[in-house]
Formats: C-alpha cells, sequence, structure tokens
C-alpha cells in the first residue's frame, strides 16, 4: 500500500491571523433551583493564531472542557460570542474536528470506516474517501491496522484513530479535550510527540484542553491558563525558551532552559487556585 | 518465569476450582454440566414417574411422554400443529417488533417523543395480556385476528420500553462526534443510534420472544382447532396428561431454538463483538 500523493498543505501560505479564532466576552451560567445562577465562565476574552497550538490549562472546575465545547458548537455560551475566521460559531461543523477523552471510536466499523465517517456523511467521493483515510491512517502510523475493528486497539492507537478521524475532513480547528487523559504515561508522551509531528506537518491551529502542566509546556505554542470559580483567564503565558520553535521530544523538554522556571511558575498558579478554595 | 524449568509449580490460578466469583468456565465444562443439569433432572423425573408415589396417567414419567410425542406426530399430524403455533408466534411478534421498534428508537432518541409516550406506554405494561381476551373476542371475534392480537399485546408495550431503554444507553459522545463530523440529525440516527444500539436491540428482542412463547397457550385455548395449545386442550379432555406434557416440551424446544437463532443473527449482524472486552 502506497499512501497518495497529497499537495502539501501550503506552509508558504499567507501570513497567519493572530485572530482566526476570537473568543469574545464569553460567560456560561448554570442555572439553579431556588438560587441565583451560577456563573462558571466569567467574561474570557482570548484570540488564537492560525496554525499556533493553543493549550487551555487550568484546575478542574475552571471551564476548560465548556469553553473547548462552545468552540466545537456543542454547548452554548450564555453571554458573548465565538468567531472562527469572523464567522460565529452557532452549532458543530465539519470545518472545527474534536477529539475527546474518552473512546470514541464506532465499534461497529472498521478502523478506515471510522476515518472515513465524516467525509461519507457529507457526501465525498469514494476516490476521496479511501485516499484521505489511508493518508492519515500513515499519518497516525496505523496504516498497517485499516480493516481491524477498533476493539483489538490499544487505547493509545485509539486515540490516533479519533485524531486521524478528526483530521480526515480537513476541519481549519482542531479541538481537543484532554485526549491523551485515559492513557498510560508512556504511551501518553509518545502521542504527545506524534500529535506535534502531525499537526506541524499538516499547519493545523489546534486548541487542546489538559490539566497536565508538562503536556501544556510540551505542547502549547500560548498557554491560555484559567482560573476558578468562575472561570477566567488568569494569565497568558508564551513558552520562551522554546524560542518560536516546537520541541520534537519530550526530553528536549526537560533539556530546554528556562523550562523548569516556567514549570515552576505554572505550579504557583495551580497551587493558587487550590489555596483559594 | 524460566521456560526450561523442569518441575515448575502450578500456579494457584489455574488449579479448578468451584464456586469462584464471576470465573470462566472453558466450554468443555459448562457444555458438560448444562447436559448434566438436564440429564439429573430427566433421571429425578423419571424416578418419581415410574416410583408409584403418583398415579402414572397424571405424573407420567419422561419415557411416556416421549412415546406420547412420537404418538401424536406419526397419528395425529401434530406437526401441522406445531407449524400452526410457530406461524403465530412469528408473525405476532414480527407486527409487535415493527410497531415497536420505530416508537422505541424515537422515544429513546428524543426526549420529547419519549415524555410524551413513556408514561402512557408504562402503564399499559402493568395490564395483564390475558384481561383482554373477552375484549378482543367481542371486537375481533374467535378467529385468527383475535390470536394474534392477544400475542401481540403481550410483549409490545415491554419491547417498546426496552427498546428506549437500549436507544437511551448509546454514549452521548459518539452522537456528539458525529455531529463535529458533520453528521446531520437524519444521518446520526441512521448511522450512529441504529447501529450502536443493535445488538442490545437483538437482545432484547430475543428475551420478549421467549415471552411471547409463554403466551401461546393462553392464545390458544380460546376458541381454537389447531396449534399446540389446541392439542393441549383436546389433550386434558381425555386425561392425555402425557400429551399435555409433550406440548410443553416442544414449546421448550422451539424457544430454545429461536434463542439460538437470535444468537447466532446477533453474531452475524455485529461481528466486531467478539472483539469486545
Amino acid at each position: 500500500m502506497t499512501p497518495p500523493e497529497i499537495v502539501e498543505l501550503a506552509p508558504s501560505a499567507p501570513l497567519p491571523r493572530a485572530d482566526f479564532l476570537q473568543i469574545k466576552n464569553v460567560c456560561k451560567d448554570y442555572r439553579r433551583r431556588g438560587a441565583p445562577p451560577l456563573r462558571a465562565i466569567d467574561n474570557v476574552s482570548f484570540d488564537v493564531t492560525e496554525r499556533e497550538i493553543c493549550v487551555l490549562l487550568g484546575p478542574s472546575g475552571c471551564g476548560k472542557s465548556t469553553l473547548l465545547r462552545m468552540m466545537a458548537g456543542l454547548d452554548r455560551a450564555s453571554e458573548g460570542e465565538l468567531l472562527l475566521a469572523d464567522q460565529r460559531i452557532t452549532g458543530p461543523g465539519r470545518e472545527r474536528g474534536m477529539v475527546f477523552q474518552s473512546y470514541t471510536s464506532f465499534p461497529w466499523l472498521t478502523v478506515r470506516q471510522n476515518v472515513e465517517f465524516g467525509l461519507r456523511v457529507n457526501g465525498e467521493s469514494l476516490a476521496i474517501k479511501e485516499g484521505t483515510a489511508d493518508y492519515f491512517l500513515n499519518r497516525v502510523k496505523l496504516g498497517a491496522f485499516a480493516d481491524v475493528y477498533p476493539e483489538q486497539l490499544s487505547g493509545g492507537m485509539r486515540q490516533r484513530v479519533a485524531l486521524a478521524r478528526a483530521l480526515a475532513t480537513y476541519p481549519r480547528l482542531l479541538l481537543m479535550d484532554e485526549p491523551f487523559g485515559a492513557l498510560d504515561a508512556e504511551t501518553r508522551w509518545q502521542m504527545q510527540e506524534l500529535l506535534l509531528e502531525v499537526v506541524t506537518k499538516e499547519a493545523m491551529t489546534v486548541v487542546l484542553v489538559t490539566h497536565d502542566i508538562d503536556e501544556a509546556l510540551f505542547l502549547g505554542d500560548r498557554i491560555v491558563f484559567l482560573s476558578r470559580h468562575p472561570g477566567r483567564v488568569k494569565e497568558i503565558l508564551t513558552p520562551e525558551f522554546k524560542a518560536g520553535q516546537r520541541l520534537t521530544t519530550k526530553e528536549a523538554l526537560s533539556d530546554s532552559p528556562g523550562y523548569h522556571e516556567m514549570s515552576k511558575h505554572v505550579i504557583r498558579l495551580m497551587r493558587e487556585e487550590g489555596e483559594t478554595h | 518465569m524460566n521456560v526450561s524449568d523442569p518441575a515448575p509449580n502450578r500456579p494457584v490460578a489455574d488449579r479448578p476450582r468451584w464456586f469462584d466469583f464471576k470465573q470462566e468456565l472453558p466450554s468443555s465444562t459448562a457444555l458438560m454440566l448444562g447436559v448434566g443439569g438436564g440429564l439429573v433432572f430427566l433421571l429425578a423425573w423419571q424416578w418419581v414417574g415410574v416410583s408409584g408415589q403418583f398415579p402414572r396417567q397424571l405424573f407420567p414419567p419422561p419415557t411416556d411422554v416421549a412415546a406420547a410425542l412420537w404418538r401424536l406426530l406419526q397419528e395425529s399430524n401434530f406437526a401441522a400443529d406445531i407449524w400452526a403455533s410457530f406461524v403465530r408466534i412469528m408473525l405476532s411478534f414480527a407486527i409487535a417488533a415493527a410497531i415497536a421498534l420505530p416508537l422505541g428508537v424515537l422515544m429513546g432518541a428524543f426526549a420529547s417523543v419519549g415524555a410524551a409516550l413513556n408514561p402512557l406506554i408504562s402503564a399499559f405494561r402493568y395490564l395483564p395480556a390475558t384481561a383482554f381476551i373477552p375484549l378482543f373476542l367481542m371486537w375481533l371475534g374467535a378467529g385468527e385476528a383475535q390470536k394474534l392480537a392477544l400475542l401481540i399485546v403481550g410483549v409490545v408495550f415491554f419491547l417498546i420500553s426496552l427498546l428506549m431503554d437500549n436507544t437511551l444507553a448509546v454514549r452521548t459522545e459518539l452522537i456528539e462526534t458525529a455531529r463535529t463530523l458533520g453528521a446531520s440529525r437524519r444521518q446520526i440516527l441512521w448511522k450512529i443510534v441504529l447501529p450502536a444500539s443493535m445488538p442490545a436491540y437483538l437482545d432484547t428482542l430475543r428475551q420478549m420472544l421467549a415471552v411471547g412463547w409463554t403466551y401461546l397457550v393462553v392464545a390458544e385455548i380460546v376458541a381454537t382447532t389447531d396449534g399446540i395449545g389446541a392439542m393441549m386442550m383436546r389433550a386434558k379432555r381425555f386425561v392425555h396428561v402425557d400429551e399435555i406434557m409433550a406440548g410443553i416440551v416442544v414449546i421448550g424446544v422451539l424457544g430454545v431454538a429461536c434463542d439460538g437463532a437470535f444468537r447466532l443473527l446477533r453474531r452475524l449482524a455485529c461481528p466486531y463483538l467478539r472483539y469486545q472486552r
């Protein structure tokens, strides 16, 4: 099986837009019986640059997953709005792919059929379906497993299927909700390296939610740290120690000068959140 | 463990132990135990039957029942009765399933449909199907329609409820994933909800078909000339207990055969299930 020839997604394209994804004054209230509504997310605003990996980091209860689900169009903001390339996000759509923490492979479909799913429901032709599915399966190193069922795969492999499936519709934005949270430590960093490789090659814009500080520092071009009760942007960090470059291995992270200082800083931010409650 | 170890100690887990919780039995052992259980039952029945404790005519041993069955098949065209009952069960169950599937699926998939219909259908489950016999006799006469109606009413409300529960059990993440891949509502229903619930639907149908068989004799007692139940009523008039028991045995065998057929169908329709852990 030879991977089909794919036109390299142009890294030479026009300059990335700094306001590719705009989160504008977003609030989320939950109604409660016999009590005023609970504000879970309070006036959050930030922009995500085209082709960057933006990590949403914060303690549990900071609303980072809810914010991501709003970007996917699965949840609605109570106030404020979200815009992708100036288009208001009103519901889910194929231009915003999502990878969940839990395994979401469709067990009744083979790995290839899983990856083809998004193309099939959008009425793509057979040739495009097969070529694209195989291309992305090779990208996530599952080319040899195209015809098995997801249940036959390990957890890490299933998350790779989910990644390939989300990428196969060529979304403009890839959303990941603690995608490696259910994996063991070793698989986890292998997946982080693979993710960096794939999204860099595909020039993908990524928003990834995590509560793992090392994961945030390793993957993020920028890190939005959210405080909790209610969720607010506490600090936006740029890992300067990477000097605008992406790392390729986990070892490179701990070797980077400046990594430890930043890690310590983020741990302090986390601790402050813990102590206030 | 060293492979060349000449006398390895037998691991504790390999020692066969009875009455461990959730023990996995080798299929040969399970078969042996199943056949053994049946044999013990037959032997005990035979012993009680020939012991003279009870009049043999009222409590015939299995050998007498087997002889009666043979006689019925040879002399009374019992095969036609069996066929008539089989057709009744299959036709009524097909109608019940055709009513229950769309309702159950829609009630489980859409909360509004569920809220509108579930209270009513739940209540209907508590009405004894046999109480409908006089009504059906007045409405439908003493013909075939009355029997089918009883067999349908006996299972249809349970079927709807169970199929709704099966549909509700589809994981939300699977539906949300499909939405982020651009699937329409219709596509989610046909390509996610139905295949995801298929194994559970087939289990429900299998269980409720068994319940359907239990209504057979009741349905065939009233104004019927053919069928297993009618034969049993004729036998009662002449105190042919052996023939009544032969009828019960035939129903049991047919029920088990239907069960096996549904299990086979489930395996064929959902081949991926054998990989499930």
